[in-house]
């Protein structure tokens, strides 16, 4: 019983283990990403194009139960955390003002939101997992 | 960490804000307002978009009085005509409403003093042309 207990707490959560709660934020994380990355891809033009693929891809990085995948989860939480963040700085800058933009510019944050909210549940503080990360 | 009320009310927020972000996405009224009230004389001038691009890079009105502006928009992406003072789009003359076709609107765009403006599609960029406003 202790050894199962001290075994969940170094041993990062796997799918298996995964609560209610992180089923719950995964699968809004996915949501919330297919659905901006839709709406880029209805907009036409190359860029609109790769923006959405990239998206799509996105979503699958975090959800796809291979153990590279799995392993650096954390980065593609980040990934997409600045990819959303990039997305909103561009559109500020050069974007269209109208109705679909701000709705996809309100999934983005809300995106960058819940992949926060995930990062902390399962890495814990970001800047201290970059340090341990770039140290080993 | 988190009990099963917690848990609950997580699973809550995120089906929450899919659910919204979902119907707003799919509502028929974003990105296609109501029809435009401008009625097009016939000799008005007319704009087409079709294939991410204008059929025609130059655009001659008549300066110093208003008049309408026939867009046209064969895409089902989203376009719009905005006319701006130069090619750095800083200055804008009128801002035409973004709509997904295939759909036409009639602009009412003020009267222009004589001279070249600039124009383009506000979510394409590399749409564009220019606008000759000429007297008599």
């Amino acid at each position: 019983m202790a050894d199962t207990r001290i075994l969940r707490t170094t041993r990062p959560r796997s799918r298996a283990s995964l609560r209610r709660s992180d089923v719950a934020i995964r699968l809004g994380i996915v949501g919330l990403t297919l659905a901006t990355g839709y709406i880029h891809s209805t907009l036409g033009g190359p860029l609109f194009t790769l923006n959405a693929i990239g998206y799509a891809v996105a979503a699958v990085a975090m959800v796809i139960p291979l153990g590279i995948a799995i392993r650096f989860r954390w980065l593609v939480r980040l990934g997409l955390m600045g990819y959303a963040a990039t997305a909103i700085v561009a559109w500020y800058l050069i974007g269209p003002r109208y109705d679909i933009a701000y709705v996809a510019k309100a999934i983005e944050v809300g995106l960058i939101g819940l992949l926060a909210v995930d990062f902390v549940r399962h890495d814990g503080n970001p800047i201290a997992l970059l340090r341990r990360r770039f140290r080993s | 960490m988190t009990g099963p009320t917690g848990a609950r009310r997580t699973v809550a927020i995120v089906a929450f804000v899919l659910a919204t972000v979902g119907l707003a996405a799919c509502s028929p009224t974003l990105g296609s307002s109501s029809a435009s009230a401008v009625v097009a004389s016939p000799g008005s001038p007319t704009i087409t978009a079709r294939g991410l691009r204008f059929d025609r890079t130059e655009l001659v009105v008549p300066a110093g009085r208003a008049f309408t502006l026939v867009f046209d928009n064969q895409d089902g992406a989203p376009h719009n005509v905005a006319i701006y003072d130069d090619q750095s789009a800083q200055a804008s003359r009128f801002v035409g409403e973004i709509f997904g076709g295939p759909a036409s609107r009639g602009y009412a765009i003020p009267a222009l003093d004589a001279g070249t403006y600039f124009f383009r599609c506000d979510v394409h960029h590399d749409m564009d042309g220019s606008v000759v406003a000429q007297s008599g």
